[in-house]
Order: C-alpha cells, then structure tokens, then sequence
C-alpha cells in the first residue's frame, strides 16, 4: 500500500495514501475559541468543512516551525474529515502488508509510526472542549 | 418538435393555474359571497381555457368554458353559490388536471365517466344542481414528489451575472513574467476561487424551499380528508419562511401525510362535537417551524380530542400484560409513545382512509431515519403536538456578523432586537449582560466597549419580546447583516457547548453561529 510520511514534532507519521483528500496551501485557517491548544481552527474547503490540527501539539504538544505558509494534508474517510499541519512532508513510500511502522529513507534509518485517521480522530475527541 | 415545446409550457403553466385554483376554492368555500374570489376563479380558468384554445385541445377549452360560466354569473352576483357548487368546481378542477397530464385527452374509463358526469352537471343551472354521491369520496394520497421549487427572479439575475462575470475574469489575465507569475497569479486565482465560492453560496439557495410552500402542498388534501370525515378543519402555518433543504422536505412527505391523515380521520371531533364541548366548529392543524441551535423543529398540534388514553391502556394490559399498578408508573412521555410500537392500532376497523396499519411507527421511523426524533405531547380533549427535530443539513440564514477579538461569530438576525453603539454601563435597556469574552476563554481587554447586540427575550422570532430588555452581547465590531449558509457543527466543535453551527458566508469566510439558548442557560 502506499503510505504517505510527514514529520511532526520530531515524529515520522504514516498514513495510508487513500484517507488524503488533498494537500491544501494558502488556507486561511479560521481561529475557534474553547478547542485544545491542538485544534487550529476551521477551513473551508471545496464545499467541505475540515477541522484544522496541529500534529506537532497533538503529538507532542509543540507548535509547528512552518506556520508562516503551512501545508495542510486534508483527510477524508468513511466517518470523518480532517485537516493535519506537518511540520514537513516527506513524501509517498510503498510498503507490502500493513505494519505498525516503516523505515523512513534517511541518513538515520528513521522509522515512521503508522496511522489510521480514526486513530488521530480519537487522540483528539479525548481532549478537553469548551474549557 | 414545435408542438412539443408549446404543449410542455401549457402543462407546466396549467399546473400553476390549476394548483392555485385549489387554494382560491377553499377560500371561497368558507366566504361563498366573496365576489373577488370568484372572480380570480374565473381569472384562473380562462387562462386556462386560452391556452387550451391555443394548441387546439377543444374538449378541455370547452370543459373550461362551462366551469367559467358559472363562476362568472357568481361574480356578478346573478347566481347564488353554496357547497355543492364548489365541490363540483373542485371535481372540474381534478379533471382538468387530469385533461392537462393527457394533454388535452382523457384516455382512462374512470375519468370519462367523471367528464360524463361533471359536465352534466355543469350543463344544468346551479341551483338545479343535487348533491353528488357520498361514492364519490376519494382517499387522499401524500401531495406528488417535490421536484420543482419557486426561485426569485432577483435570485437568477444574480447567478447569471456573477457566471458572466466569472466568465470575463479569463480576459482580466494579465501577461506576466516569469518572475511576476507567482504573486500575480496567486492574486487572480485568490480572485477567481473567491467568485466561485460565490456562485456556489447562491447555487446551494436554489435548493432552498419555504416550510410555507412545503405546508401549501397539503391544504387541499386536508380539505378534501375533512369532507370525507365530515370535519370542518383548517391549516394554519406558522414560521412559514424558514428555508429548508427540498431534499429533506421531500423524505417528509409521507410522514407529514399520515400524520395529518390522523388528525383529521382520529382528532379533529365533528363540528356538533366540538360546539357542544365549548370547542369552534372549525378544527384548527398548526403547522409550525422553528430554527433551534443547529435544528430545525417542526410542530404539527391539532386542537381535537387528544390521544385515545383508553386504547393506549387496552394495548398495555393485553399486550404487553401490563397491571394498572404498572401503568401509573410510567411516565406520560413513555406512555404516549406506546402509539409508536409496531402493532399498536386505535382503530377498530380499517376504512377507506384510515387505520390501514400505517402507522405511528412508520412515521417515527422515517423521522430517525433522517437522523431527526419525534415528541408527543396530549391532553384529553385539547388535541396531540407532534414535535419532530431534525438537522439542518443545509440552510440560509440571515445572521447579524461581529468581530469579538480574533473571533468571528453570527448571531441570527431573527434573534436580535436592536444594535446599541454605546459603553455597556450606560445601558438602562439591557437586563441582563453576557460577557462572551468571559464565556470564551479570551482575555478581558476591551470588555464593555463597543457595541452590544440587544436579543430577543423569546427564542422565537414571531413572538414579540413582552417589554424592550432583554439579553446583551457585547462585540468589539459589529460585520454586517448578512446570509450565511449554516451548516451543522462537526462533533469536536460540537463539545464546546456553546455553539449551534457554522456559517459560511458568500466570500466563502467562515463565522461560528452561536447557540442562544445555550448561551442564556451559561449566563443564568
């Protein structure tokens, strides 16, 4: 399957290629009050609502570095939409089967957590709202 | 070819003559002497007789020409109407509507017999007229599948410009150079995305139906159920101008037809009934919308003789073998649902028109289905509410905009009493002050000044507030009054609490539509 990589907060994050609707840039991201310190905001997209997530706070609660024209993976799914800001894309890698993790090609050997946007969706549905 | 085209337009102008006189004929059944009704009658037939006339149907043209005969010599005055006339109008009106369907022919048996005897009787002088067989009574289907819906005119002048304009943007293209493209480019495709948001904002109105049209399309059904039972019924729709998605209109078709099947054939009482219990002899059906939150609630309440308790009781001991004992313990809430279990019927004895096992379960189910619930309220002899909730999956609303910090919010204009540009301390006609910066989570700078946004004490726009205070909102600067299309919260926006969905406006911008309730609940 393909897997598309991006960085966050020091992390390398997998998703399966088929859950990107897009990679949106030049959004304006539209503030929300009483949401985490994660949640960026809201996005209007093509006829679409997409709720708007820093995964560097989500994963680690650190902001992103590239917010001055932040890329935004958007994901759609059978059950939801969402809008991910990398702090980079790495890009597409083909692996066989459905392991947890991958090696990301780098002088490191890195290696990047595999993710279901349900699994994102629950990381964040189990935070704080209207606090 | 060309016949084709002109056939098509006299049905689609027919059908809009014809719809119309159904509900000219119910007014004037109950103001019979009402001269200017019969002459918009008589204006409606003609037309439809000219048009006829036009594409050579010469049966329908003379059809027309006697039911206009007749309510010409009414409109003068020569001739005195009474009930009998109108139903026969109102079988000349059926028949028409079958004659313009055919275009201009009549091919089925059941319906030449009708033409034979409609047109016999039209033959005659009206007061030479005798009463139509009881026979004649036919059961009342849900109104057609909604598939056309009224647009503005102003509406389609602006979509076509905003298209040309679109269009003539191709022109605007300036030649650039390599280094120029990526910030002029970027300019005109921010244009170009911006105008297309535009154009789909105005789209997505044109699927967009009054609950006045939506209620409209039951009149003269609910007029021909109350002849059959012998009632005397009339509909009233309340909230008439919230505009619904014809989508989830059109799935409630059938819902909203059974339940008004049941009002008429189970809770409206005869008009001797009523009098004798200090009731009107007219019934009344209220059809009422309402925008709450992130739903739309419909209320369909009859003022007749309420849920038949004994029948709920008989179900529950034989049923579900339940004691009195029992019975007392449940709550009158469960107790009224019994009515949306599967087997459960009040009717004896099936009819023509009712008791067929269509029944509350249907309805109930067909409202989850749409992701809605329904509520039953009753009291003896007072009559039944049925208040079903539904989302608004998609809707324009007209909302007050403001700036309150880096946040921008909506507040539906139906909502708001008055905009008041002064320091909140001076106020004497706010009662009560919601610090929305407080309720927010935002730091307290320029709390108190700038404007404040005075609401309407009741919740619903047609009721006027009972003196002038009410609820103030305070805004740092206050955007405009403007449509937005509300769609409903996503579930983490939803977790917040305090808003009721989110706007998007015609630049394709976004605001968060507060929820008013919610918010008066905080401040309380």
């Amino acid at each position: 399957m393909d897997i598309f990589i991006f960085e966050a907060a020091g992390h390398y994050i997998g998703i399966e290629a088929k859950y990107i609707y897009r990679i949106a840039d030049n959004v304006m991201i539209v503030p929300v009050p009483l949401v985490p310190a994660c949640y960026e905001g809201l996005i209007y997209y093509r006829g679409d609502l997409f709720d708007v997530i820093d995964m560097g706070r989500l994963m680690e609660n650190e902001t992103s570095t590239l917010h001055d024209d932040p890329y935004i993976i958007l994901l759609k799914w059978d059950t939801g939409k969402l809008g991910l800001i990398p702090d980079r894309i790495v890009g597409m890698k083909w692996v066989e089967g459905n392991g947890g993790t991958l090696t990301v090609f780098n002088k490191k050997g890195d290696t990047a957590n595999l993710m279901t946007p349900d699994e994102i969706w629950n990381k964040l549905a189990g935070l704080a709202y209207g606090t | 070819m060309e016949l084709d085209k002109y056939q098509k337009i006299f049905i689609q102008e027919s059908s809009k003559y014809l719809d119309e006189l159904d509900t000219v004929l119910i007014r004037v059944e109950k103001n019979l002497q009402d001269q200017q009704l019969w002459g918009d009658i008589h204006g409606k037939i003609h037309s439809v007789k000219g048009m006829a006339r036009a594409l050579s149907m010469t049966d329908l043209a003379t059809f027309c020409h006697a039911m206009e005969s007749w309510c010409k010599s009414f409109q003068d005055g020569t001739k005195i109407p009474d009930e009998r006339i109108v139903q026969l109008l109102f079988d000349g009106t059926d028949l028409l509507k079958a004659f313009v369907a055919g275009k201009g022919k009549i091919s089925e048996p059941e319906d030449l017999e009708r033409l034979r005897s409609i047109s016999e009787d039209l033959a005659k002088a009206p007061e030479d007229l005798v009463d139509r067989a009881e026979s004649e009574i036919r059961p009342s289907a849900a109104p057609g599948k909604i598939d056309r819906i009224r647009v503005d005119y102003a509406l389609i002048e602006s979509l076509l410009a905003r298209s040309q304009e679109i269009m003539l943007l191709e022109k605007t293209l300036p030649p650039l150079t390599q280094d120029q493209i990526s910030a002029g480019l970027g300019t005109w495709i921010s244009h170009y995305i911006s105008m297309l948001k535009g154009l789909y904002f105005q789209l997505a109105q044109l699927r967009l139906m009054p609950v006045q049209d939506f209620g409209e399309l039951f009149r003269k059904t609910i007029r021909d159920l109350a002849k059959s039972y012998n009632r005397d019924v009339t509909l009233e729709i309340v909230g008439g101008e919230i505009e619904v998605d014809i989508g989830l209109m059109d799935r409630l078709r059938e819902p909203f037809m059974h339940l008004l099947r049941n009002a008429v054939a189970h809770g409206i009482e005869p008009p001797d009934e009523r009098e004798k219990s200090g009731k009107t002899r007219e019934g009344k059906i209220v059809l009422e919308a309402e925008r709450r939150g992130d739903q739309l609630i419909l209320t369909i309440s009859d003022d007749g003789r309420g849920l038949d308790r004994e029948a709920i009781s008989a179900y529950l001991k034989d049923k579900m073998g339940m004691s009195h004992e029992e019975m007392n313990a449940l709550s009158n809430e469960k107790l009224l649902n019994i009515i949306c279990r599967p087997d459960f019927s009040s009717v004896g004895e099936t009819t023509q028109l009712a008791g067929r096992g269509i029944g509350m379960n249907v309805i109930a189910q067909s409202i989850e289905y749409l992701g809605g619930n329904m509520k039953i309220q009753s009291e003896p002899s007072k009559g039944i509410r049925f208040i079903i909730s539904l989302p608004l999956s998609l809707s324009i609303i007209y909302a007050v905009l403001f700036r309150l910090g880096n946040y921008i919010l909506a507040i539906p204009t139906s909502h708001v009493q008055a905009i008041e540009n002064e320091d909140l301390k001076s106020s004497e006609t706010v009662e009560q002050f919601c610090d929305l910066r407080s309720l927010l989570r935002m730091d307290a700078e320029g709390s108190g000044k700038g404007h404040i946004i005075r609401l309407r004490q009741s919740a619903k726009p047609h009721v006027p507030p009972p003196d002038n205070k009410g609820l103030g909102v305070a805004a740092d600067a206050i955007i405009g009054n403007m449509p937005l299309m509300a769609i409903p919260l996503g579930e983490l926006l939803a977790k917040t609490g305090l808003f009721a969905g989110v706007g998007i406006m015609e630049n394709g911008d976004i605001s968060l539509i507060l929820d008013l309730e919610k918010i008066q609940t905080a401040v309380a």
